[in-house]
């Protein structure tokens, strides 16, 4: 018996790859392979961070190197619960831990969500991001969107309904949607979140990088006082919401931007199609608010995956977020927005995968998880899941392919069909 | 020689890069790696080199790992005289008022407290893509010198 346990990790995202890295430090003779459902590594990192944040998406450059140098496995094109059991994993494997993340819209809970012309942030943020399997989305808008929600996600989308083509710079945007919207954009847009500028989820830079987009009027109702005592955050976030409030806007104006804090949502409005939304306020100095809209786009948060529990076969166990720990059953971690619920940046990542790493280490050196002589990782999983796997090296075939076919003034081309994806890396 | 290096982070990238310095550093002296959470400012003395790589979060802030050690230099204002160290800080010119600001905020308590920074400012953009590692060697043998011309003299 070894106290070197073998590892699969479910998820190639921030926290599939941070726990990597602090078991590799710990076992550096571990074999440790990092699974997940797409040919390409990384998680929300390519797939939900904004195609014109480059520099965000640019800590996959130490990712690369637990892959390159610290010789942990990519299994890139096998989905849990389908090309391979959690049971077959575990056959293989002492250690399995879940960094699977939580990727579906959150629901509104309202009469009229399923009125078409109603969507979730996640579904446009993957199609911006050229993701291979996404649901059925529109291309344009109308000419009168609504917002709902205040948080970064909600300004990756209002920074997109205002963008042109040409602000696409450097990105890895998927132009055939900006080019499709750009065709026929939306003239107002009015974005609604339940919080008072004060208690706002949005980070002040995020609300600042509106104002540098020509062509657009913001404009708010909300008081811009910053309160006594407030943090920095707060007070910055106000002071910027205040100076875009104030912006003389630049270029050309033909898109306005009204911003409305301390509303909920009550009723999307509409007989076939959406008409409009209407709000209650959250505070007891608001009033009632009716909306005109073409669409409506929420960006209220994410929830566990429908299919999720397809990973787990026929013992589908408890789910409810757990900060305190990442273990949930014998040999079985989760870590990252699976574990903690789907809040947080990508460097809380690495803290909460640090927590687990240190579970993980716990349990191997006290004999809670002993790892079989058989359970020797990837190589003793069925060959016909070995055979199926995309590798690292797979990986950079298509990553190469994606950067060197990049239309002008794009720093790559994502392929979004995932089997031309998987067919490309494997050089196929 | 006897070096230490000293990183504050928050999504990984110091860390790297303080491991990479220290493995080459290693090879002809002694280096020893601390996160900054694990390192007390009154162990600072005159007689070790200290490299600090650190990041910039929040706006122009720390990054989170800097923190405690930031609290605790604060509290025990130790005086530094004589104590010699290097920078090389992590940000990102997409924040442009901000750009790496983490590690000067460091670089002028250092400075403040009597410690001298030696050679180059070095610094890493991640709007750049480049390999902070990378940067990081290539900017390191000028501070070892710089180090090792201010100790004989
Ligand atoms: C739209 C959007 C924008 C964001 N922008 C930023 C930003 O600018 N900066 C920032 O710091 N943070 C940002 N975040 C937050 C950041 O993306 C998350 O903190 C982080 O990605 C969570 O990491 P994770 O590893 O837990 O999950 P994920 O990144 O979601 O990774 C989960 C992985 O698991 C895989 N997977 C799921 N199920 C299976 C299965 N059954 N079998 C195999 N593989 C599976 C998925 O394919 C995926 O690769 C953003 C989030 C969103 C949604
Ligand atoms: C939320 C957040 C805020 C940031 N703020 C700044 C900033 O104000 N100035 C700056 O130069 N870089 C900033 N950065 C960029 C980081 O310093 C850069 O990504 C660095 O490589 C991170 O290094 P680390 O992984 O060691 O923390 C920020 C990054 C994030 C995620």
């Amino acid at each position: 018996m070894s106290t070197t346990p073998s590892v699969a990790i479910i998820g190639s995202g921030p926290s599939g790859c941070y726990l990597a890295q602090g078991l590799r430090k710990h076992w550096p003779e571990a074999d440790i392979t990092i699974f997940d459902q797409l040919a390409s590594p990384f998680g929300l990192v390519r797939y939900g961070v904004a195609a014109d944040h480059q520099s965000t998406k640019a800590v996959t450059r130490q990712f690369d190197r637990l892959f390159e140098r610290d010789n942990v496995r990519f299994a890139g094109n096998i989905r849990v619960g389908e090309d391979v059991t959690l049971e077959q994993l575990q056959q293989a494997y002492s250690v399995v831990a879940f960094a699977t993340g939580l990727t579906q819209d959150r629901k509104l809970g309202i009469e009229g969500e399923s009125l078409p012309g109603v969507f979730g942030a996640g579904v446009i943020t993957r199609r911006l991001n050229s993701h291979p399997v996404v649901e059925e989305g529109p291309t344009t808008f109308g000419d009168r969107v609504v917002v709902i929600g205040n948080g970064n996600v909600a300004m990756d989308i209002v920074r997109f309904l205002i963008k042109r083509p040409d602000d696409y710079e450097g990105s890895d945007i998927n132009d055939a949607l900006v080019e499709s919207y750009n065709a026929a954009r939306a003239k107002r847009i009015d974005v609604v979140g339940r919080s008072v500028v004060a208690d706002a989820k949005c980070d002040a830079l995020m609300v600042k990088e509106l104002g540098k987009i020509e062509g657009v009027r913001f404009s708010t109702a909300a008081d811009c006082t910053v309160p006594e005592g407030a943090d920095r955050a707060t007070s910055g976030r106000i002071e910027a919401v205040r100076e875009l409030n104030e912006l003389e806007p630049a270029g050309n104006v033909d898109t306005e931007v009204v911003f409305h804090f301390g509303y909920a949502p009550e009723k999307i409005i509409g007989e076939t199609s959406v008409t409009g939304v209407d709000f209650t306020p959250t505070t007891s100095a608001g009033e009632a608010l009716h909306i005109e809209a073409v669409s409506v786009i929420a960006a209220i948060g994410f929830e566990l995956q429908a299919d999720a529990s397809q990973m787990f076969g026929n013992d589908v166990p408890q789910l409810t977020a757990t900060p305190e720990t990442g273990r949930f059953g014998q040999g079985l971690y989760r870590t990252g927005w699976f574990k903690r619920g789907p809040r947080g940046t990508i460097p809380e990542n690495r803290a909460d995968a640090k927590e687990v790493t240190d579970e993980i280490i716990a349990d191997v050196e006290g004999g809670v998880i002993t790892t079989l002589p058989s359970q020797t990782g990837f190589a003793a999983l069925p060959e016909s899941v070995q055979e199926k796997a995309v590798s690292f090296v797979d990986w950079q075939r298509l990553d190469a392919h994606e950067q060197a076919t990049a239309n002008a003034g794009r720093i790559r081309t994502k392929i979004s069909d995932h089997a031309q994806m998987v067919a490309i890396a494997k050089n196929n | 020689m006897n070096i230490t290096v000293l990183y504050g982070t928050e999504s990984g990238n110091s860390e790297l890069i303080a491991e990479d310095l220290a493995a080459k550093l290693n090879e002809d002296h002694t280096a020893e790696v601390f996160d900054l959470a694990d390192f007390d400012p009154n162990n600072m003395t005159a007689d070790k080199f200290y490299i600090l790589v650190c990041s910039t979060h929040g706006e122009g802030e720390l990054p989170n790992t800097a923190l405690p050690f930031w609290d605790a230099l604060n509290a025990a204002a130790p005086n530094l005289d004589g104590v010699r160290y290097a920078v090389f800080g992590l940000g990102d010119t997409f924040y442009e008022e901000t750009y790496s600001h983490g590690s000067e905020i460091l670089d002028k308590r250092f400075t403040e407290l009597g410690a001298k920074r030696v050679g180059e400012y070095g610094r890493h953009d991640a709007s750049s893509w480049d390999l902070g590692t990378d940067l990081a060697l290539e900017w390191l043998p000028g501070v070892v010198e710089a180090f090792e011309a201010e100790t004989v003299s």
